[in-house]
């Protein structure tokens, strides 16, 4: 049990009392009940092992026994003893969790280790997620691609089976190769169905579509 | 025999108290405060709030209503502004009191 | 204890760590770490790298994520940035510390 200062002004929030709102005090609460809201005091909070406390805490020390789910910003120490279980971040120069509690969240103590790697943490949230994946780069902005893909296009006898880089003002054979509308095709700028009609036909090459050029 | 919650000078409860217990208030509390035991309105505590409970004694300050089952008691030092509830009352000479009262037995 | 490997003080090691045994870090050691047991990083130990063992136990810098199936310790001198995922987890008075931690919670109902 923690040795509080007895003497000291103490406010005891007994077991059977819910308190929903804000708290604020220039003393040391302790929390048997259940509290839901806000706490802020410039001294000292213990949630005992009855306590819950669903609630943003501000304070100067902090021994949970209880139950909190919130953030707590202290300016000193952060205990999580044996049966206490905490859900939110932490952020106090001296945080102190004793073999058997329980807790899921961020703690920030400051400057810690030699910045090795690179320092691009995930925001706090209450909840700590996955790291966050870099975004996938877009699939490059669909160019106008004059190209019919000549794969597309029937093997225009005889035309000049000039694949990809002509404008659609290709003069095709019967049928000219349909203009495909410009697709985003992935970076690899891989012709639409890039394959040849198998029809024997003038060899139509299928070049990679290289929005290059006209 | 349930426990007691006091509630010190320095601390300010903004929001809706409910319990079980005895409560003794040394501190301000605005909002509601509904009790199936005793509140004790201490002469430091200031209580905004509309009050349920069994018994209420005043020797701080309270400014809302108060609906009791048994009995109401403004102290000498006590101040209220607001109507009571209530089939006892006892205000003491002395005591400040601005509101109705309803003694009558339901 | 059985047989722990050791990289010594002035050892400095960048790659794949693993084994079977247990392993104590008083050098510096950059990549990743897996083992089966313990891994235990002394006050002179710099660790960059991600762990995955059974017991973790840092004295002193470690910069990485830390999964471990049994317990995580972070004694008084540790210095550490990174995630902590395990059952277990002891932070001493003194220990540096910046990262989330993920143990199971009990929670009373409707309190999320």
């Amino acid at each position: 049990m923690i040795d509080k200062k007895m003497g000291a002004e103490n406010t005891i929030i007994g077991d059977t009392i819910v308190i929903r709102g804000n708290v604020q005090g220039d003393e040391d609460l302790t929390i048997k009940g259940r509290v839901e809201g806000s706490i802020t005091l410039t001294r000292d909070l213990f949630i005992e092992t009855s306590g819950i406390v669903k609630a943003d805490v501000n304070v100067q020390n902090i021994f949970i026994s209880g139950v909190l789910v919130g953030n707590v910003t202290a300016s000193q120490l952060v205990e999580i003893s044996a049966d206490g279980r905490m859900v939110g971040n932490i952020s106090a120069p001296r945080v102190v969790i004793i073999d058997g509690a329980s807790y899921r969240g961020r703690i920030e103590m400051g400057e810690t280790a030699e910045g090795v790697r690179p320092v691009v943490r995930p925001r706090p949230v209450s909840r700590p997620g996955i790291r966050p994946f870099p975004p996938r780069p877009a699939p490059a902005p669909a160019a106008p691609k004059p190209a019919a893909p000549p794969a597309v296009a029937k093997p225009a006898p005889g035309a000049e089976a000039k694949p990809s880089e002509k404008p659609p003002e290709k003069p095709s054979g019967p049928g000219g190769p349909p203009t495909k509308p410009p697709e985003a095709k992935g970076p690899e700028g891989k012709g639409p169905e890039g394959k040849p009609p198998a029809s024997g036909g003038p060899a139509v090459t299928v070049k990679k579509e290289e929005p290059k050029k006209p | 025999m349930p426990g007691k919650t006091i509630i010190g000078k320095t601390i300010i409860i903004e929001g809706e108290i409910e319990g079980a217990e005895d409560l003794v208030v040394q501190g301000t509390v605005k909002g509601s405060i509904v009790l199936k035991e005793n509140l004790s309105v201490e002469p430091s505590g200031l209580v905004e709030a509309d009050v349920q409970t069994q018994n209420v004694d005043v020797a701080g300050e309270i400014k809302g209503d108060i609906t009791a089952t048994n009995k109401v008691e403004i102290k000498k030092e006590g101040k209220m502004i607001g109507d009571i509830r209530a089939p006892r009352i006892l205000i003491a000479d002395g005591a400040l009191f601005k509101g109705s009262v309803d003694m009558e037995r339901r | 204890m059985p047989e722990a490997g050791i990289i010594g003080k002035g050892i400095e090691i960048k790659g794949e760590l693993r084994g079977e045994e247990d392993l104590i870090i008083e050098g510096r050691v950059e990549g990743t770490i897996t083992l089966k047991k313990h891994l235990i990083v002394e006050t002179t130990g710099v660790v960059v790298a991600d762990v995955q063992t059974e017991n973790i136990t840092i004295k002193g810098q470690m910069n990485g994520n830390m999964v471990a199936s049994d317990k995580v310790e972070f004694a008084t001198n540790a210095r550490v940035d990174g995630d902590v995922k395990s059952p277990r987890v002891v932070i001493e008075d003194g220990a540096r510390f910046r990262g989330n931690v993920e143990m199971e919670v009990e929670l009373p109902p409707g309190l999320l």
